[in-house]
């Protein structure tokens, strides 16, 4: 049974280098390669692997384009990497016998690596981060003025929809990071038992289903980020004129 | 609290998780986002270059197509009226060089029938001085001995007289 909490693979004095910290350098290290072999192939005539990258980069651009405009090339880095990031990492999980090597403690295999979103510390960071980087855009665009009377107003009505804000933010955190780990830690634990159960041929759509969770996953948590993103580097009279125009 | 920490929550994981995430969103977009989106840029440009000018070039072609069949055009009219001129100026000298030739010839004609006169003229007169010395001679011979010598000078004068008269 794979437990909730990372399992340590090394100490460093009070820092526990655990397996999905090795994981998510793993992921960098995947990461650094693509741009390492981006940075070499750059050319005005595209080679293949230019020409996937680069339609990877244009048609994620476009789509973030057709959501918030003119903001668009502000929210694309945090979009693209938070897609990057999280699906090699949800991938990353199902690298065939990744979970086979590894220490073997008190009688239980400890693997080196596990996923590093099924880690409530990665999600709980990467949505920390979604988060902070959405106000931290808001105030950049509209201007702490504008940007506080969304949630703070003297109107009563006013009052009560800026505190609802408020607790959607919180929640936003919470969903943000807890739908990200409670699907790829449920999938390490749905795999690990089939894979126990059967060794061979019936894991096989298990695998596949992760794959297709990972890459929706991956996409949600990217996607939400942008729909947040875009919505709080809008000020409410911006809105309301498109809702107008929108009639 | 312990339901996070249940959950494996660790604070300082959490902080090393968030900094390299932070590590790796610089270094894509410092890396591969903006070089790749300024490569997409640019290329898009060179194309909207290239296409402008392959619709200038073949604006340009199709002016100088006109232009040349317009120059080709004007030079076909000249060379026709170079022609009608050529054809015009060489009848106009032909008919010159005719007309001279007549004139030549008439002249030359006249010259020769003038020459022939003259020619005829000289020896009719040479002729009439011979035959005056040979009639002279003739009738002194045929008088010598039968009449007087004022008798002879007297009819050879009037044989001389009428020899004249008939020229």
């Amino acid at each position: 049974m794979v437990p909730f909490a990372p399992e340590p693979i090394v100490r460093l004095g009070f820092f526990n280098v655990t397996n999905t910290l090795l994981d998510a350098i793993l992921v960098d290290i995947i990461i650094i390669g693509i741009i390492f072999a981006m940075r070499k192939r750059l050319s005005l005539v595209p080679g293949r692997f230019q020409t996937v990258v680069e339609t990877i980069l244009q048609e994620f651009y476009n789509l973030t384009y057709s959501v918030a405009g003119s903001n668009a090339s502000k929210i694309f880095p945090y979009f693209m990497t938070f897609f990057i990031f999280i699906l090699i990492a949800n991938w990353s999980g199902l690298i065939p016998g990744i979970s086979a090597v590894g220490l073997r403690e008190n009688g239980t295999l400890v693997p080196f690596l596990r996923a590093a979103t099924s880690d409530l510390n990665v999600t709980l960071g990467l949505s920390l981060v979604s988060v902070i980087a959405t106000h931290f855009l808001s105030v950049k665009k509209l201007g702490p003025k504008t940007y506080l009377t969304r949630y703070f107003s003297l109107n009563p009505l006013n009052m009560y929809v800026g505190l609802l804000e408020l607790i959607g933010e919180f929640t936003k955190l919470i969903s943000l990071s807890f739908r990200l780990f409670g699907n790829i830690f449920a999938g390490e634990v749905v795999l690990g038992i089939i894979s126990t159960l059967f060794a061979f041929v019936l894991p096989l759509p298990f695998l596949f289903l992760e794959v297709i969770v990972g890459l929706v996953q991956a996409l949600v948590f990217s996607m939400l980020t942008m729909a947040f993103m875009s919505v709080l580097m809008t000020s409410h009279a911006e809105e309301i004129s498109k809702e107008v125009s929108h009639q | 609290m312990d339901f996070l920490k249940n959950l494996g929550f660790d604070p300082v994981l959490l902080g090393a998780q968030i900094l390299n995430f932070l590590i790796i969103l610089y270094l894509l977009k410092r890396f591969l986002y903006k070089p790749v989106l300024e490569m997409i840029k640019q290329r898009e440009d060179k194309i909207a270059e290239g296409l402008k000018q392959a619709e200038e070039s073949r604006a340009t072609l199709e002016k100088s197509l006109e232009r040349e069949k317009e120059i080709l055009r004007e030079a076909e009219l000249k060379a026709q009226r170079v022609l009608g001129e050529a054809r015009q100026q060489a009848e106009d000298a032909a008919l010159q060089i005719n007309e001279n030739a007549k004139n030549e010839g008439e002249r030359l004609l006249l010259a020769a029938r003038e020459q022939i006169q003259r020619e005829s003229k000289e020896a009719e007169e040479r002729l009439t001085q011979k035959i005056t010395v040979i009639a002279h001679d003739l009738v002194s011979k045929s008088l010598e001995g039968l009449i007087s010598e004022d008798e002879q000078k007297r009819i050879l004068r009037k044989t001389m007289d009428n020899l004249k008269n008939v020229n």
